[in-house]
């Protein structure tokens, strides 16, 4: 790399490189790796009956044999992953729209897939009620056609499913047109040329080019979505829960910061699979 | 080193500490008061508390912050107890309603003060409201039943439990109530199922008498009540998030029945959130559970003095007789102490006696019981 033999010839260039990085990497391990740690040790150290603690799994083995918390975890999970499958249906081709199409009509789509991005969630979870709610608007409407009114999912877990969605559709956009910003106009052309047909195009040329920043996608919504509160909160069934107010709940409600952090550890496990899944992505993007 | 390097590496550090978070410090004669409850308390707090104690105590102000819900508060909590154990400042002093159980072991470590020997109007606060010495009582609010009067006559109004159950069965999916949890309203619903399933008493439940033996003995019958009326409820079972989502649902006309904190309903009817055309009523046999809201007094905040003034202040007369008239909530002091003309205006409406439940272990066994025995058994596609 050129910045390493550069480092060789002047020897200043590391030690500003370091200052730079020593406030942002100082903050990273005082706010994230010390509460990480900390909350591990705490989750692996359950209070003995005298008042000690001693290393055990037994929060753990609490957490995988308690069907109620299992029921939350799979619960997660499927949302997790039903939003991320129409995340991506949704916005691959919303995608590829933005980067292809020119005119005013592709500048109104691209505000309006911004727009959620400007929306807090709670406010989105009460116009969800209003909308897609019990006799709400589009009951109105289907009902001023005489159709019968919609199943409604509030109060399921389709609600935080469509929410989640919505709110995710701005940053799934944007990353996956950032990613077609590397497919070039010549090799579109140039395949086009050659006879190649519409999917020939985004299989052979357009896809394999956008595989990293799909790869981007999964990981930052699946992190993202983990960590949902709001609207699963809100808009989601009283049981199963999802992961994010069932630790809110052990912690504040019931009182019980130890199996709160249990149930934070494996969450953050499964986090950890796709935060690696996230480097190793970039890593191979670097790589080329 | 180069000084064009030196520069640099000092233009990026003195950049570090400028994005580093801002330290703030609690000024001296301002009370920093945090609340978790719903936006018309702190609509009565900034409209009529505030400019009445600033104009009693010149040089006190009063910085009202809203910690957003329960979760928000109790962060600040942990935060003045962390602040406790190494002597700094917590940058709190007054929480307008909370549970001195809570943060785990707070109460044991000194954080809040005694207001019992602090407050010279201790001795007017409502008996039957004192929970403990360390939270004073100051408004009070019941549940009652709203429903709309254009499904439902007043007349054929179910007044007794029974008759609640009997209707509630006889029109599946017209009744709703929120997670105990997430708000009141539904949370003594469920207090009102347990206090029919133990004969009625609330005295058999009190902060001292809790145990895990206890509970799960006179928990138990109350999770079959409600496991009966699953079936019969809003979408076969599905239970709110919150009193304002339940109020929400009987606006949009989707159920004809809700629990409902009388203070909120009467303010969504003054607002138009709820139609005109809603009725309240109390059950007869033995009425909602109500809550006293209890304020408490952070006993290592910079201004503790002034403090304990404004929880001695929220007693005074003035103060009491603006919750009956302008917040519609109940006063936390003896009728006594309420003038003749107020009690006379509102003797019909408030009732004599608010049967209360306990806090601290209870409210912790009630939802963790309630979750894993009423709301899972919920058939969705039933």
């Amino acid at each position: 790399m050129t910045s390493g033999s550069e480092s060789g010839t002047k020897p200043g260039r590391g030690l500003i490189g370091l200052l730079l990085v020593i406030v942002p990497v100082a903050l990273f391990a005082w706010m994230t790796v010390w509460p990480i740690l900390s909350g591990i040790t705490r989750a692996l150290s359950p209070e003995q009956p005298d008042g000690t603690r001693a290393l055990s799994i037994s929060n753990f083995a609490e957490f995988f044999s308690d069907p109620y918390s299992l029921a939350n975890l799979g619960v997660t999970l499927w949302t997790c992953l039903v939003t991320l499958g129409l995340l991506l249906v949704i916005c691959v081709p919303l995608a590829l729209y933005l980067r292809f199409a020119q005119g005013k009509l592709a500048t109104y789509v691209q505000t309006m897939a911004m727009f959620p991005m400007f929306v807090p969630s709670i406010i989105l979870a009460f116009a969800f009620i209003r909308v897609l709610g019990p006799n709400g608007s589009v009951d109105l409407l289907l009902n001023a056609v005489g159709l019968p009114k919609i199943r409604s999912p509030y109060l399921t877990p389709w609600g935080p499913v469509i929410g989640l969605v919505w709110d995710n559709i701005p940053l799934t956009v944007l990353i996956l047109v950032s990613g077609l910003g590397s497919v070039t106009n010549y090799a579109i052309e140039a395949a086009r040329d050659v006879g190649a047909r519409p999917l020939a195009l985004f299989w052979y040329i357009i896809l394999p080019r956008m595989w990293t920043s799909v790869a981007v996608v999964v990981s930052f919504t699946m992190l993202g979505l983990f960590s949902a509160f709001t609207l699963p909160y809100v808009l989601g069934p009283a049981s199963p829960e999802m992961m994010g107010p069932f630790m809110q709940r052990t912690f504040g409600d019931l009182r019980d910061p130890d199996m709160a952090l249990t149930q934070a550890t494996v969450t953050m496990l499964f986090c950890v699979a796709f935060g690696l899944f996230y480097v190793r992505a970039v890593a191979r993007n670097r790589g080329k | 080193m180069h000084r064009r390097h030196f520069i640099l590496s000092v233009a990026g550090s003195a950049v570090g500490m400028v994005v580093l978070p801002k330290l703030a410090f609690a000024e001296a004669g301002r009370i920093d008061w945090y609340t978790s409850s719903d936006t018309n308390i702190l609509d009565f707090w900034t409209n009529i508390v505030k400019p009445k104690f600033e104009a009693a105590n010149p040089g006190v102000t009063l910085n009202l912050v809203d910690a957003g819900d329960s979760a928000g508060q109790d962060a600040i909590a942990q935060r003045a107890l962390a602040a406790m154990q190494t002597k700094t400042d917590p940058q709190a002093d007054y929480f307008e309603t909370a549970d001195p159980m809570s943060p785990k072991g707070a109460l044991e470590a000194g954080l809040y003060v005694n207001l019992k020997d602090s407050l010279s109007n201790w001795s007017k606060v409502n008996p039957l409201a004192i929970e403990t010495d360390f939270a004073v009582p100051y408004r009070g609010s019941q549940v009652l039943l709203a429903y709309d009067t254009t499904k439902l006559a007043a007349a054929d109004v179910p007044k007794t439990w029974a008759d609640l159950v009997t209707w509630i069965k006889a029109n599946p999916g017209q009744f709703i109530y929120n997670r105990p949890d997430k708000g009141g309203s539904g949370g003594n619903f469920v207090r009102r199922a347990i206090h029919e399933a133990n004969g009625r008493d609330p005295k058999a439940f009190t902060l001292d008498n809790f145990s895990p033996e206890f509970a799960e003995k006179a928990l138990a019958p109350a999770w079959e009540i409600l496991k009966d009326l699953a079936p019969s409820l809003f979408d076969n079972g599905a239970y709110t998030s919150g009193n304002t989502q339940s109020i929400q649902l009987l606006g949009q006309s989707a159920v004809t029945m809700i629990p409902a904190w009388s203070d909120q309903a009467l303010q969504a009817i003054s607002t138009g959130v709820l139609p005109e055309t809603t009725g309240l009523v109390q059950l007869t046999d033995l009425a909602f559970s109500g809550g006293f809201s209890r304020g408490v007094v952070l006993s290592n905040g910079v201004n503790k003095e002034a403090a304990v003034k404004l929880a001695d202040f929220v007693l005074t007369e003035e103060i009491q007789s603006a919750i009956l008239t302008d917040l519609g909530g109940f006063p936390g002091v003896s009728w006594d102490y309420i003038s003749k003309e107020l009690y006379e205006k509102f003797k019909d409406v408030v009732p004599s006696s608010i049967p209360t439940f306990p806090g601290g272990d209870w409210g912790s066994a009630i939802s963790d019981g309630w979750y894993r025995n009423v709301a899972p058994t919920v058939d969705r596609n039933a």
